[in-house]
């Protein structure tokens, strides 16, 4: 990441140097607001979930989810602690549900807690992966633009997307067991 | 659809409610640590956004977009979405906007938006999701996981061409 985005980052600067110097200052300026208003943004959207997470988890709703996902998450990410499984179950279920803005604060949650190395582990590397695939079973954001732009059919690429969506999922994840073999 | 997240929200209340919990400072305390967060993700987002930006408005994105449409079109990726496909994995507001555009130029039911439609659908912002991630970890070496992201993004766009062509 260091270098991919120094080199990057320098290139493309250089390059507008070149073309408009004036204009170097307000785009990185520009790229920093938009990340303040980007960070607060997530902090609404986390705010609500990780609280609705925190009731759910005190009704021992999270327990009986990470059980009924159990077999799998012990087969893709083997033996992790009991609060990384219950985090990484609440994250498939968001993925699933299709709440995408959900899935992301518990995934952080769990890499948290499965990561204590400078070195990413099995496990991190396979949450992130099968976050990175994008296991959506509805994409709710396109099909709306669709549906706004007067498409006749919104959700005509329900199913080529499913079936895109499995392959780059199961790939992933058996890239994932190519590269750190199986969960220990 | 529209009743997953309202449902979802109600029923976790509700058994709160049923199993006497108290929903509302469970609430409340869960709720605090969405600013930490945030604020740990911030700085990595900064750097992200200036990165994309300075590429776009350099117009480098183009560049780099007419020198990859040849072999892409060898996967069966047309040039119109090269772009897209490249962008992708960087910036979620950008590839939508990009999106938007492919609508506008090449209708929204053709076989270039409907291929559009799908390489959306089915890829992640990878640069994006990796730097909120790790954020505020140790990790410095992701190892293999970024690259297998990144194949498999494009692996989904070959695929995402090829199923809108026979479906």
């Amino acid at each position: 990441m260091n270098v991919v985005w120094t080199v990057v980052t320098a290139v493309a600067l250089i390059a507008l140097t070149v073309i408009e110097p004036q204009s170097v200052l307000t785009v990185c300026l520009d790229s920093c607001s938009q990340a303040v208003t980007t960070a607060l943004g997530l902090c609404g959207i986390y705010c609500l979930w990780l609280g609705i997470f925190e009731v759910a988890d005190r009704c021992k709703l999270v327990e009986s989810l990470s059980k009924c996902f159990h077999a799998l998450n012990k087969f893709l990410y083997g033996n992790i602690s009991k609060v990384a499984e219950q985090y990484i179950s609440l994250n498939f279920a968001s993925n699933l549900l299709g709440v995408g803005n959900a899935a992301t604060p518990s995934a952080i949650a769990a890499i948290h807690e499965t990561e204590r190395t400078e070195k990413l582990s099995r496990s991190g590397a396979m949450l992130f992966v099968v976050n990175a695939t994008g296991i959506q079973l509805i994409p709710s954001t396109v099909m709306g633009l669709r549906a706004q732009l007067g498409s006749v059919n919104p959700s005509d690429i329900l199913l080529p997307n499913l079936i895109a969506t499995a392959v780059t999922s199961v790939v992933g994840v058996a890239l994932v067991f190519c590269a750190y073999g199986r969960a220990k | 659809m529209n009743y997953v997240v309202p449902l979802l929200l109600i029923a976790v209340l509700a058994v709160g409610l049923i199993k006497r919990v108290n929903v509302y400072d469970s609430f409340v305390l869960g709720a605090r640590k969405s600013f930490d967060l945030s604020l740990t993700v911030f700085p990595y987002l900064a750097a992200i956004f200036i990165m994309v930006n300075a590429l776009h408005a350099s117009g480098l994105d183009v560049y780099v977009t007419k020198l990859l449409a040849p072999p892409f079109r060898l996967l069966g990726v047309p040039a119109e979405v090269v772009q897209l496909v490249l962008l992708r994995p960087f910036s979620g507001s950008g590839s939508l906007a990009i999106l938007t555009d492919v609508y506008n130029n090449y209708g929204v039911d053709s076989y270039i938006g409907r291929c559009a439609s799908v390489i959306m659908g089915s890829s992640e912002t990878v640069f994006y999701v990796a730097s909120v991630y790790f954020a505020g970890t140790k990790v410095r070496h992701t190892g293999w996981a970024i690259p297998i992201a990144l194949l498999c993004n494009l692996l989904g766009a070959v695929t995402a061409c090829l199923l809108c062509k026979i479906m």
